[in-house]
């Protein structure tokens, strides 16, 4: 099954960005480089006239249930609208706290609920907070391979935000903070212009018919 | 319209009293909630079939066929009946064996079964699970329709000139649900052939059962079986219950709490909110599932899962009573007021599939195979039968 689009229409359509955030202290500075991040994409976006709309997951407020996903199977609530609405995105900001040397479980816990094909071509901007500079690495030796198996569509920038990096210089004389923004935002929006707007799939249309199954 | 109990055979120590039933006391339990369920009125006892504790149905064929000497009118069923590993030659065997002993009075469901380990104790792989579910079944109905198979596919070794005995009760095999819970191809299967498709809906929210069965129901029109509300359709379901609302709450609380598939997770107020899973009053059991139609359209087959998670044999008798006095006999009348004529009011009976494949000239009379050149003599004495093997 296929749906045609309407002729004219792609350029016109809105684009979806769904933003999670895995801090949980408020307020949060995982947060605050997540909303940075969507501004970022969403100038970005309307520099190539596009326009878009933001949905923020606080993995916070789903804590409970996504533990409850992970026993049941099944998603309830709240976690069922935020699975719906990532998986119908255009683009996908997604920013975690380093907790003990790696992303924290809770952003973890949340991704292992994912479909696994929710995330597949999906352009994904990835963020991480931290105390020191010390932990930026967490980006490309934990967040990545993470997305990677996940077959998304990674851009090249990832923003690490240290402690340091919120003073008014952006912490960092050569590649302050704000530009990093600036540059990871952009590259999520060319992701996400290039990519034809999502559709609304139907439920089973990827389901084969029962002749293909058996192989005739 | 239908209703019955099905049984995961769950060894669970009871919360309550930290008492665990041994395997044999388990069996005997299951023997008993069956002959139970039979007295008690009920329309189906479905038996699970698992290899691998805490659970003891291995063998459901073995369980049905004495039930079907003990009981008198209830269906014996399964749920599932492992598609997957077990070889479908010994399907076709076992089940029209259970199906000439029990007169009839027996459908089966087919199930894939999640459980990784045991694909490769019978030396399958959990991810070839939906490949074996088609093949397996494919072959199961050749064995079932055509006297004698040749047969070649991925799964099993080769067949040639092999009859399945004996063969299905009127020349009829029995009638065959598919079960499955995430998986829409299992739904696309069950709709090709025209089979019964059952939801088991007991740890999903209704919605998913929504649009599961809906989608059965589309497909089963597409491949021309009758119209979508035509298909046949089962749900899963739990209850406890007692008199009153509060008594039930608190004395299924533990059990719930401590369950093995759920239990530490979702509060018992979250899991009866999202999920069908009932506890209270008879009435308010009839309340939820007499408005389950309107989601799902009018069905077939109701069944319920009253022995698990460590419930004392007693309290599951007295459930068993509960639902076949006060919840049944409400459910089962105001379902058939409302029917249309044109839904079928229950999955096919035996009678009901003979008369129908009469009408449709399908039905050949039994038949034995006429000259049997493969037993009482040596192999290599058989020049035609080694050649068709060689073949």
């Amino acid at each position: 099954m296929s749906t045609s689009f309407p002729i004219g229409a792609p350029m016109a359509a809105e684009r979806s960005l769904v933003v999670v955030s895995a801090g949980v202290s408020q307020p949060s500075s995982t947060r605050l480089l997540a909303d940075r991040l969507a501004a970022a994409t969403v100038d970005e976006l309307a520099a190539r006239g596009l326009r878009a709309t933001v949905t923020t997951i606080e993995l916070r407020d789903l804590a409970h249930e996504i533990v409850n996903m992970t026993l049941t199977g099944f998603a309830s609530g709240a976690l069922s609208d935020a699975l719906t609405k990532l998986a119908a995105a255009d683009g996908v900001i997604a920013v975690t706290p380093v907790f003990t040397a790696s992303y924290a479980g809770l952003f973890k816990s949340f991704v292992d609920v994912l479909d696994k094909d929710a995330l597949a071509g999906m352009p994904v901007l990835l963020g991480a907070t931290g105390g020191t500079g010390r932990h930026s690495l967490v980006l490309e030796y934990a967040l990545r391979p993470l997305f990677g198996y996940l077959h998304a569509d990674v851009v090249g920038t990832g923003v690490f935000a240290a402690t340091d990096d919120w003073s008014d210089g952006g912490g960092d004389d050569v590649k302050p903070l704000p530009e990093r923004i600036r540059r990871a935002g952009r590259e999520l929006a060319e992701g996400v212009a290039e990519r034809e707007p999502a559709k609304p799939a139907g439920l089973y249309d990827a389901v084969p018919s029962f002749e293909d199954l058996l192989g005739h | 319209m239908q209703f019955g109990i099905f049984s995961v055979g769950d060894v669970t120590t009871d919360p309550t009293t930290g008492r665990t039933p041994d395997d044999t006391e388990r069996v005997r339990a299951m023997l008993t909630i069956a002959r139970h369920a039979d007295e008690a009125g009920l329309d189906v006892f479905a038996t699970g079939e698992h290899h691998n504790p805490p659970f003891v149905p291995s063998s459901p064929t073995t369980m049905l066929g004495y039930l079907a000497g003990v009981t008198k009118q209830i269906t014996l069923s399964t749920a599932t009946t492992l598609i997957t590993t077990n070889d479908p030659v010994r399907l076709a065997e076992e089940y029209a064996m259970l199906q000439v002993i029990s007169d009839g009075r027996m459908d089966l469901m087919m199930g894939r079964g999640n459980t990784g380990p045991v694909y490769p104790w019978f030396g399958q792989d959990i991810r070839q699970g939906i490949p074996l579910a088609i093949e397996n079944y494919a072959l199961l109905r050749r064995l079932w329709t055509e006297d004698v198979v040749d047969w070649s596919g991925k799964f099993r070794t080769p067949l040639q000139g092999f009859t399945s005995t004996p063969r299905p009760l009127d020349g009829v095999p029995p009638f065959v649900w598919h079960g499955s819970i995430r998986s829409p191809e299992i739904a696309e299967q069950a709709a090709y052939y025209g089979d019964g498709f059952l939801h088991n809906a007991i740890f999903w929210p209704m919605e998913h059962t929504a649009q599961m069965v809906n989608f059965y129901r589309q497909r089963f029109e597409h491949y021309g079986h009758g119209a979508a509300d035509q298909a046949i359709v089962g749900l899963g379901g739990q209850v406890f219950m007692r008199k009153e609302s509060q008594k039930a709450w608190d004395e299924f609380r533990p059990y719930f709490d401590n369950a093995p598939v759920y239990g530490h997770g979702p509060t018992m107020e979250d899991f009866t909110r999202e999920t069908p899973l009932t506890v209270g009053s008879p009435q308010q059991v009839i309340d939820r599932y007499g408005a389950f139609w309107e989601q799902v359209g009018h069905y077939q087959r109701q069944l319920f899962l009253m022995d698990h998670a460590g419930l004392p044999l007693k309290t599951v008798l007295e459930q068993i009573d509960l639902l076949a006095t006060e919840v049944v006999p409400v459910l089962r009348q105001e379902a058939e007021a409302r029917r249309p004529a044109h839904v079928p009011a229950g999955p096919p009976s035996h009678a009901e599939r003979v008369a129908a494949a009469r009408a449709a000239g399908e039905v050949h009379t039994q038949r034995v195979a006429e000259g049997d050149h493969w037993t009482g003599r040596t192999a290599e004495d058989d020049v035609d039968a080694a050649d068709a093997v060689a073949r």
